[in-house]
């Protein structure tokens, strides 16, 4: 304010404050300065609502490719490449289904680079839950669910199952024969409890499967109804959600001390490239006031870690990288393969073989047996059993460490062919002599739900579980083989389920093979 | 970005000048470069290709009983048609001042919105309209005429029939 | 930390590249700105950008004419490569409907292969220019259409008595008015319609009584009744479609209606073939189809063939010629009536569906040709196809002479049930009264003009004894006729329609003297392999067979 200045001089001040405006609003929105110094590349990382998820500074084990091979960025990458052509594509997609699917033509043929938008989008979401999957199978080979990070662990299967739920719920969209009746099929599966209650004669008073389906469906047949559910799971709930859940597991990843690493990370990460001067050279001229003394550990505050580097650079310039070439990666094949499109969705004419998804084929192996075990049941064991890991594992050895734990890498690589040579040999025996009711017509349902091919595998793979267990004395060395066995078998059902089952689901050594064609 | 720890120094000193960075920098580039270019392509986007409504061209017959100055308007149009001595013309029914539907009668143009006036060649005579009835091109063909909605004419242009 | 900003670097110049060419692909590499480049008008040049014809109320949005300029509304003069010409005339502008509702393919697309519908996920398909005509069936149900001899006498009158000098049809004929005023007469290529005046020849008559001079004194004379009967029915079927009338007329000479419906009527044995031109190729077999993998193809080879082509299928081999195999498959083609909103119905196929308007002409030789020839023959005399049991001769003389028009009607209308032959006069689907009569009429004419002999005995007088007719029915009849009368090369005798239509004396009489010319033998006449049968023995068999009526 003006004291003692003449008309004049304030005169003269606006018009200096006019002319000082553009370069004050710049400095305004950056306050801290050029990140050159440490201190600047602090406040940089810190003093920025979007960045300061990321701690200050980057642990250098955290930094190596070999730690995390960048797969929760790439995770991240492939979300945001799916958010941002997602929400290009809501320009123009009409979610009812009398026009859906003509929305869809027109983004093909006639919007400006619709067709391309598409086709990243599409080939983001691959991306993505490929990425999710290899950055779930790391945390766990790397036995990163380890103490203190349990809870993280449990909302990073929660981002798996949101993931999965966005990749589902985007299917029908298109509304042609393949979405139509793989989310048919889909409804269905949620539906199979009753293969259960219709066993025990418990459906009229109990049916969870019913309620299941009607909830997902809003309806008894998959139509309007189900598409703008499905549509709105698809833009606003689920992707709600998994910004939620993603929020909190970096927040998480932060809190719990950065990447997990293991106990002598230092000795292992020598002297650092260039020269680094150390953390604190003098006794910091700002304290931190303490407005109590709480008990138990607290994040590191006090003591420097001696081998951090700051985020800004080297953190950020790895996430850009990953970023990149996963975007490299979506674009170039966007380019080369376009999003499938097959005839508009017909009620009256089944798609034969109507496919699921392909992270769904696995599991569609096993409905082909039975659609309660298939579809709900291993699937609950599944999800149980991965959300059980760190609390199961209390273990401490081999943390940080890939294949870490008692076993090793021996361990992994006899599981792999126990996973694999299991399957086989379960898969072989039904396709080749099929399953109880080809040689007991009349054995109840409920024989068929508790032994068919899906049980008998799961079991085969506990069993062997539990070997690893007594022979190693270790828990970990059990989890290695079983999660090693269910990725393996996860991985070989999904092969048979897309490209050895035809019509009717007969098994056919090649498509060529399918009558049809 | 470090630097040589020649002696005692307090990370709160200023650094000296580091060497340029050239591949950071140029990684930096191609990186905003590329979301640039990929951000410009993206806003091409929203605007439509193709517009949904009807063509701007578009076919008619002139009724034979059509008196001298009677405006005929094509069901679903927004133009005048009229024909005299000296042949057909068209003219627009888009009020010039917010785009209300004129209504025609021979003679005169009248709108109800904010009560613009225009004599029967477009020309206002009253009213907020800033600007006459543009006339629209008319061509032959064959036994009827073609209007073109998306071409203007200098007023007074007929087309013999 | 180098390797990192190598990978930034080198990804991010990758992507950058990528998208260059994802520019330059979409901006410059698309068939239809070339098309549109090379493409100009005459007055001002064209603006270089998609176009399509949008019908909202038919779900259309056909972008065919980004390629096909010139068939654009309103354009004119368009000058370029071939595909930018206009379209030839025809009564709806692709400004109407668009494209795809006459033509088929995939009018929202913009690259050639995907519009024409050659793709592998696309239903329907372009047709292929040659059936272009059999896009009409999408709205239109053409209505009367006779048998293709009365069409051919129609257009047969139609040339000989030169009325092509001064009116135009399809495409061809008409003079202009020498001194101006336009064409001397009215094109007639619409008169199914628009109709024309019923008193045309009385009004030409008399200019042509009156004229002085030129052509209606030289080119004018008086038309017959019969040649004025064949006009009217020629001149009925004239739709601006002539490809597709010459081919539903062939559909109503072969009999196909008598084992397939169309339209709702017809018979059962096969199945509708009301929306059979809308099949999608891609869930059609061809590993027995030569050629490419089209529909059309497709279809002609199952005329050729049709066990062959659809699994299980009962369709004989019909012995068709290629041009009427062509021309069949046009008709099929152009089965692909689809539901329109009420606005855009027309005329014929109101008509059509709600008021009982039928497609095909209700004089008794088209009923015929179009029900009765696929079994019994053009001509009437029977037919036999490999595996099945014959059809029996229903135009024989020695029949309709005993045969009464109660009998013939009865049999038409009531059919025999549990046999092959449909109860024409009761289903869903089958003739009229009217119409029933209009066939039996025709029958007797096919025959040669047979009429029934009067019969003064009444309709049950036989009173034979009925053990010695099941003994003489063992011996004589049951070979062809089944040990129950159930039938087998000889029609089925235990029938309650047959049994309950037909007089004593037409048993006694078909018994006595046979059918000529067929494996029935005149029984009262003794032959190399047995001895004749005498009157009462004759009279045995009726009253046997006539046990049956009490089953």
């Amino acid at each position: 304010m003006s004291t003692a200045g003449s008309p004049n001089s304030a005169m003269r001040g606006f018009l200096d404050n006019l002319r000082a405006a553009p370069r004050r609003i710049l400095d305004s929105a950056m306050r801290g300065g050029a990140p050159k110094t440490d201190r600047t590349r602090s406040t940089f990382v810190f003093g920025n609502v979007f960045l300061h998820l990321h701690s200050v500074r980057t642990h250098r084990w955290s930094l190596r490719w070999s730690t995390t091979m960048g797969l929760g960025i790439a995770s991240t990458a492939g979300f945001l490449i799916t958010l941002v052509t997602g929400l290009l594509l809501m320009f123009y997609y009409k979610p009812y289904p009398d026009a859906a699917y003509d929305s869809i033509k027109d983004i093909h043929f006639v919007v400006p680079t619709g067709r391309f938008i598409r086709n990243i989008h599409r080939w983001a979401a691959n991306v993505m839950v490929i990425a999710v999957l290899l950055h779930m199978a790391r945390a766990f080979y790397t036995a990163a669910y380890r103490k203190p990070r349990e809870f993280n662990w449990l909302v990073g299967w929660g981002l798996l199952v949101t993931t999965l739920g966005l990749s589902f719920t985007g299917y029908l969209l298109p509304w042609d024969q393949l979405a139509y009746w793989a989310i048919t099929i889909g409804a269905n599966i949620a539906q199979s409890p009753r293969e259960v209650t219709d066993a025990l004669g418990v459906t009229q008073s109990f049916d969870p499967g019913g309620l299941q389906r009607l909830l997902l469906l809003g309806s008894d047949t998959v139509g309007e109804e189900a598409l703008i559910r499905f549509y709105l799971l698809h833009v606003m709930i689920l992707p709600l959600a998994l910004v939620l859940l993603m929020a909190v597991h970096f927040w998480r990843i932060r809190k719990d001390g950065g990447i997990a690493r293991p106990s002598d990370a230092e000795k292992r990460l020598g002297p650092s490239a260039g020269d680094t001067y150390p953390v604190f050279t003098e006794a910091p001229a700002k304290t931190y006031q303490l407005a109590a003394i709480v008990r138990g550990k607290t994040s590191a505050v006090g003591s420097g870690p001696e081998n951090t580097v700051p985020s800004m650079p080297h953190l950020f310039y790895a996430e850009l990288a990953v970023l990149m070439i996963t975007v490299f990666v979506c674009v170039a094949l966007a380019l080369v393969s376009d999003a499938p499109l097959k005839e508009l969705a017909n009620p009256a004419v089944p798609e034969n073989p109507a496919k699921a998804p392909w992270y769904f084929l696995g599991l569609q192996e096993m409905v082909s047996f039975s659609a309660f075990m298939g579809g709900m049941g291993i699937p609950t064991i599944v999800l149980i059993g991965l959300g059980l890991i760190p609390f199961l594992d209390r273990e401490e050895s081999g943390t940080g460490e890939w294949f870490g734990g008692a076993g090793g890498w021996p361990l992994v690589r006899t599981s792999i062919l126990v996973g694999f040579v299991a399957a086989l040999g379960v898969e072989t025996f039904a396709i080749r002599f099929g399953w109880i009711r080809e040689w007991l017509p009349s054995v109840p349902q409920l024989v068929i739900t508790l032994i068919n091919p899906g049980t008998v595998l799961t079991l085969i793979y506990a069993a062997y579980s539990i070997w690893l267990l007594r022979r190693h004395n270790s828990t970990r060395a059990a989890a290695l083989g079983l999660f090693t066995c269910f990725l393996c078998g996860f991985v070989l059902l999904t092969i048979i389920g897309s490209y050895f089952r035809g019509p009717n689901w007969t098994f056919f050594w090649s498509p060529t093979d399918w009558a049809r064609h | 970005m470090t630097i040589k720890a020649g002696k005692e120094r307090s990370r709160l000193d200023p650094e000296p000048m580091p060497r340029r960075d050239f591949l950071g920098l140029s990684a930096l580039f191609a990186f905003a470069g590329s979301m640039l270019f990929a951000v410009t392509g993206m806003l091409r986007l929203p605007k439509a290709a193709v517009l949904s409504s009807p063509s701007k061209k578009f076919s008619v017959t002139l009724p034979d009983s059509l008196a001298t100055g009677e405006p005929f308007v094509p069901p679903g149009r927004s133009v005048a048609l009229f024909r005299d001595a000296e042949g057909a013309y068209a003219i627009s029914t888009t009020c010039t001042h917010l785009g209300c539907v004129v209504k025609a009668s021979a003679g005169e143009f009248e709108c109800p919105c904010h009560g613009s006036r225009f004599s029967a060649d477009g020309s206002v005579t009253k009213g907020p309209a800033p600007q006459a009835l543009p006339w629209l091109k008319v061509t032959a063909s064959g036994a009827g005429l073609i209007v073109d909605e998306g071409t203007t004419v200098p007023a007074g242009s007929k087309v013999t029939v | 930390m180098k390797k990192t900003k190598h990978l930034l670097l080198w990804s991010s110049v990758g992507v950058l590249l990528l998208l260059i060419f994802a520019a330059f692909d979409e901006n410059m590499l698309k068939e239809w700105r070339r098309i549109q480049g090379a493409a100009s008008a005459q007055d001002a040049p064209i603006d270089v950008g998609l176009r399509q014809v949008v019908t909202p109320g038919l779900n259309v949005s056909d972008r065919c004419v980004s390629c096909h300029i010139g068939m654009g509304a309103g354009e004119q003069g368009i000058l370029g490569p071939g595909v930018v010409a206009p379209h030839k005339p025809i009564p709806h502008q692709p400004s109407e409907f668009g494209c795809t509702i006459c033509h088929g393919g995939q009018g929202r697309a913009t690259e050639k292969r995907d519009a024409h519908g050659d793709v592998r996920f696309w239903p329907a398909p372009m047709l292929p220019v040659r059936y272009s005509f059999a896009g009409c069936g999408t709205c239109h149900a053409p209505l009367h259409v006779p048998n293709l001899s009365a069409l051919e006498k129609g257009r047969g009158a139609f040339e000989r008595l030169d009325c092509l000098a001064c009116h135009r049809l399809d495409g061809r004929g008409g003079t202009l008015r020498p001194g101006g005023g336009g064409m001397e007469g009215p094109n007639l290529s619409y008169t199914g319609f628009k109709g024309y005046d019923p008193l045309w020849h009385e009004k030409h008559t008399r200019h042509s009584e009156e004229a002085q001079r030129g052509p209606w004194k030289d080119s004018f004379g008086p038309v017959g009744d019969a040649d004025r009967e064949s006009l009217a029915v020629f001149l009925a079927s004239r739709i601006g479609a002539p490809t597709l009338i010459e081919a539903k007329a062939l559909f109503h000479s072969v009999g196909c209606l008598g084992c397939h419906k169309v339209s709702g009527v017809g018979g059962d044995a096969g199945p509708d073939l009301s929306r059979s031109g809308e099949k999608d190729p891609g869930q059609l077999d061809f590993t027995h189809v030569p050629g490419q993998a089209t529909f059309s193809n497709w279809l002609a080879e199952h005329f050729r063939s049709p066990a062959s082509t659809v699994a299980g299928s009962q369709m004989p081999i019909l012995g068709l010629s290629e041009d009427q195999i062509e021309l069949l498959t046009m008709y099929m083609l152009s089965l692909r009536r689809r539901e329109l909103p009420g606005a855009y119905l027309p005329k014929d196929r109101i008509q059509a569906t709600r008021f009982g308007a039928r497609e095909f002409a209700i004089d008794g030789a088209t009923i015929f040709s179009a029900f009765c020839a696929g079994c019994h023959g053009a001509d009437g005399r029977g037919r036999r196809y490999p595996g099945t049991q014959p059809f029996p001769a229903i135009t024989n003389p020695d029949f309709l002479s005993i045969a009464s028009d109660a009998f013939i009607s009865e049999t038409v209308t009531r059919g025999r049930p549990g046999r092959k032959m449909l109860a024409w006069g009761e289903k869903d689907g089958g003739l009229r009264p009217d119409e029933v009569r209009s066939v039996v009429g025709y029958l007797r004419q096919l025959g040669g003009g047979v009429a029934q002999q009067p019969d003064p005995s009444p309709a049950r007088w036989v009173k034979g004894d009925a053990s010695a007719g099941k003994r003489i029915f063992a011996a004589f009849c049951a070979g062809c006729h089944g040990k129950n009368g159930e039938g087998g090369e000889g029609p089925a005798l235990n029938n309650k329609v047959l049994l309950s239509a037909a007089t004593d004396r037409f048993l006694v009489e078909t018994i006595g003297k046979g059918r000529r010319a067929t494996a029935m033998a005149g029984f009262s006449i003794s032959s190399p392999v047995r001895p004749a049968l005498s009157k009462g023995e004759i009279e045995a068999l009726v009253s046997f067979i006539r046990t049956w009526e009490a089953k």
